[in-house]
């Protein structure tokens, strides 16, 4: 059976990059969503700022889901296959590995914090702007994960 | 920038206090200061606070009740006497609410109660007996209990001893056993050790099934009360949101003052009041306290060595709205420098890169114009509000700049040939734009760098400004131009060497000077050395701004995702899920598009925030400034129109 180890690889890359992000922002907002519910039973008025907090590790699915795109428009993966060397696919796949790991790591950590702000905008509603700022400070690392991955994936010659 | 606080002291008589106190509080400029006596003002304030308690709770009894506010509705406006002319009513009313909840709650729980009691009793349909009586019977003793009926036959045992008799059928069956008194405690452990489960009678006489008849009568009663109880509380809460609404705003203005009075030292005879007031409003608060009475003390000064005002700013009215976004952060210290004026420009020119699409900038700018012009905001909500408007004209211009408009191509949208995007492509030409984004954040540090020279100045530390802060942008613009002949063809060599010399002198004067403090110069140049470390401080700050590429290509990929998805949506073959596939790819179109508008603009604003917090202000910011809080109108539901908005929040 003759495979074709390049797109095999690429796709393999597309994939990693997708679901190892989102699954690392599922629980981080899923951690967010939890302690949110917590503390809209004891006030409902606090629901927005809640929806807000929990809403911040999801950026890292979003990012996985776009170099998952761009590899896969690269490789051909969504038209037919185009015809990569293993060696491009092969540099694909790894280029998935920032964001993929990165993206994983930092939005668990992200919805950890954004636990934390919630309970803390619990006892100190007009703290909210705090609470979204430490949030933020995490994905820091998600967005250089994206950048690098980015730089890696469109530096890679097809073809 | 940043406005001076003075200390004022006002003393007048006792008869004029509320007076004062109210006039006072209609110019929303006084923070009063705690006295720290004893003040016999407590119980009025205790009052006060109950009455805010009150209607907070009837607000929250109606609120099931209540007509839905529209999304884009102005607050209504009236005056003070108008609104505080709700709170006799508003009182009576929340009392009779009160009254009518509390018998509601009383009467469901009291259906519960007895729901409970019925099913529980339920299985002892068929017993035959008193529940109270029948145990009153000497040398017997009774166990009452509900036994698993797989274990039935493990009954058969005790037969020497007891008797037992089964009242229903199922799994779980009801039992009662009576055996000799004696035989008591043995009985006891033989039933402890199969699937046995004591049961109590309720406290309640006659038959059970007597009981469950007259319990589900009383429920019957009970839960016609109920609805009656519920009838007169919707008919009560309809159109009385309102007043409500109204009377707990009186009653928190109310309460403010009452809280000031209970502040303020006091004589037999007069009272002295101590608070800050901004600089420019010192004639308001005058004029408003002359209005009362002619018999009063007043004086202002400066704040002494020790004190810490409160930090009050006052900025050009495109600049006020990002007070909000420096409040975020910290507000500045009343000695240090009011950043917002400067970070304003920058916010709006990063926020626009970072969103980049020129279709979400036209729809943010949009949507925030119509919600400043119907619903009118102010505080926090109004700043946030202002500064995305601005960001979404910025967004515009920097989608015709780096390229999409709704993540489609402007080419493709014009028909154009590569004409647009305008400047940089990111996907074609990712180390231009980043070359773009650094140079934009090395503008952005240098600019900090340069507020905090000036502060220097102005303080007469010009050793500061030039030996610790210039010579750090002669070091990087020098880096800077000492790259270029490398990097861009054309440039002569002399401009590297041009760039090394600047480079070098900065480094010089820090290591040279930085630690002039020091008299040893052996020990200056080794605090010199490990300041020039610093560079890696700023090279990770350049870097930083790299997430300007990131988030502005962010946006732009995943819109052209989604319109990829509903591209294909659109394009089966068969003409019947051709039509349906428009129908629903439209649909799915403005949901997809606006679901990404609200997720960058989110991270759009909150990076963006984040760089001028760490990277920019660290520069020459001092944080730890105090809010102000001035005896005001603080309402929720209705604007007062005598007063104007409140100069802090």
């Amino acid at each position: 059976m003759e495979l074709q180890w390049g797109t095999i690889f690429a796709a393999a890359g597309a994939a990693m990059a997708a679901v190892l992000a989102g699954i690392g922002s599922a629980l981080g907002v899923g951690m967010a969503g939890q302690a949110g519910a917590g503390v809209v039973s004891e006030d409902p008025d606090r629901f927005g700022s809640c929806l807000l907090l929990q809403l911040l590790p999801g950026t890292q699915g979003i990012y996985g889901l776009l170099i998952a795109f761009v590899i896969a428009t690269k490789a051909g993966l969504l038209s037919g296959g185009v015809d990569i060397s293993a060696t491009a696919g092969l540099s694909l796949f790894l280029a998935s590995v920032p964001i993929a790991f990165g993206g994983l790591l930092s939005a668990i950590s992200q919805g950890k914090v954004a636990v934390s702000g919630i309970n803390m905008i619990a006892k100190k509603p007009e703290e909210q702007g705090k609470a979204m700022l430490m949030t933020v400070m995490v994905e820091t690392y998600a967005v250089l994960a994206l950048l690098i991955s980015f730089l890696l994936v469109n530096g890679v010659q097809v073809g | 920038m940043i406005v001076q606080m003075r200390r004022m002291t006002l003393v007048a008589h006792k008869a004029d206090e509320a007076d004062i106190l109210q006039a006072i509080q209609a110019t929303q400029s006084v923070e009063v200061l705690e006295s720290g006596e004893e003040s016999s003002e407590q119980a009025a304030l205790e009052q006060a606070e109950e009455k805010v308690r009150k209607l907070t709770d009837a607000l929250k009894t109606l609120r099931p009740y209540g007509e839905k506010q529209g999304l884009l509705t102005a607050m209504p406006e009236a005056n003070i006497a108008d609104v505080a002319k709700q709170l006799p009513p508003a009182l009576t009313f929340s009392d009779r609410l009160e009254g009518i909840a509390r018998e509601l709650a009383s009467t469901r729980s009291e259906i519960e109660k007895n729901r409970t009691i019925i099913e529980s009793l339920r299985p002892w349909d068929r017993f035959p007996a008193d529940m109270q009586t029948f145990q009153d019977v000497r040398g017997v003793k009774y166990f009452t209990g509900l036994i698993a009926a797989s274990d039935v036959e493990k009954l058969e045992d005790i037969d020497a001893c007891a008797e037992y008799q089964l009242f229903n059928e199922g799994v779980v069956r009801t039992c009662v056993v009576a055996c000799p008194e004696d035989e008591a405690k043995s009985v006891a452990n033989f039933l402890k050790s199969i699937e046995w489960t004591d049961y109590a009678f309720p406290k309640t006489g006659g038959k059970p099934a007597d009981a469950i008849q007259r319990l589900t009568d009383r429920n019957r009663e009970l839960s016609g009360k109920k609805s009656d109880l519920e009838v007169s509380l919707a008919n009560e809460a309809s159109g009385s949101a309102k007043m409500v609404e109204s009377a707990l705003d009186a009653a928190v203005i109310e309460r403010d003052r009452a809280k000031a009075a209970a502040e303020i030292a006091r004589t037999s005879a007069t009272f002295q009041l101590e608070g800050w007031v901004p600089q420019d409003k010192v004639e308001t608060v005058e004029k408003a306290v002359k209005s009362v009475t002619d018999a009063y003390y007043f004086s202002t000064r400066e704040p002494d060595k020790g004190e810490v005002p409160p930090s009050v700013v006052e900025n050009s009215k495109f600049a006020t709205p990002f007070e909000q976004v420096t409040n975020l952060y910290s507000r500045p210290d009343p000695n240090g420098i009011d950043a917002t004026p400067y970070m304003a420009p920058f916010y709006v020119l990063l926020f626009g890169l970072m969103l980049s699409d020129t279709g979400y900038g036209l729809v943010l700018s949009i949507l925030c114009a119509l919600y400043i012009k119907l619903k009118k905001p102010t505080g926090m909500s109004g700043g946030f509000a202002h500064v995305l408007f601005w960001g979404g004209l910025s967004t515009m211009f920097w989608g015709v700049m780096v390229g999409t408009v709704f993540g489609m191509d402007f080419d493709t949208l014009f028909g154009t040939t590569n004409v647009f995007p305008l400047l940089v492509d990111p996907m074609d030409n990712p180390i231009n734009m980043l070359i773009l984004c650094f140079g934009l954040g090395v503008i952005h540090i240098l600019f900090g760098v340069g507020l905090k020279m000036k502060l220097a100045f102005s303080r007469k530390d010009w050793q500061t400004a030039i030996f610790d802060n210039f010579s750090w942008i002669l070091i990087i613009c020098g880096l800077i131009v000492y790259a270029v002949p490398s990097s861009v063809e054309g440039i002569p060599a002399v401009v590297g060497t041009v760039g090394l010399g600047m480079a070098g002198l900065g480094a010089l004067m820090i290591l040279l000077f930085k630690g002039r403090a020091n008299k040893n110069p052996f020990m200056r140049t080794i605090s010199g050395l490990g300041e020039l470390y610093q560079v890696t401080g700023f090279l990770s700050d350049i870097l930083s701004y790299a997430r300007l590429f990131a988030l502005g290509i962010a946006t732009g990929v995943i819109a052209s995702v989604f319109n990829e998805l509903c591209k294909m949506l659109m394009g089966s073959p068969v003409l019947v899920l051709k039509i349906l596939g428009i129908l629903v790819a439209c649909g799915l179109l403005v949901a997809l598009h606006a679901f990404n508008i609200a997720i960058n603009t989110l991270g759009a604003f909150v990076h963006c925030a984040r760089l001028q917090y760490v990277e920019f202000y660290g520069k020459f910011y001092e944080a730890g400034g105090r809010a102000f809080r001035p005896l005001g109108y603080k309402t929720k539901h209705v604007r007062i129109l005598d007063g104007k908005s409140s100069i802090s929040d």
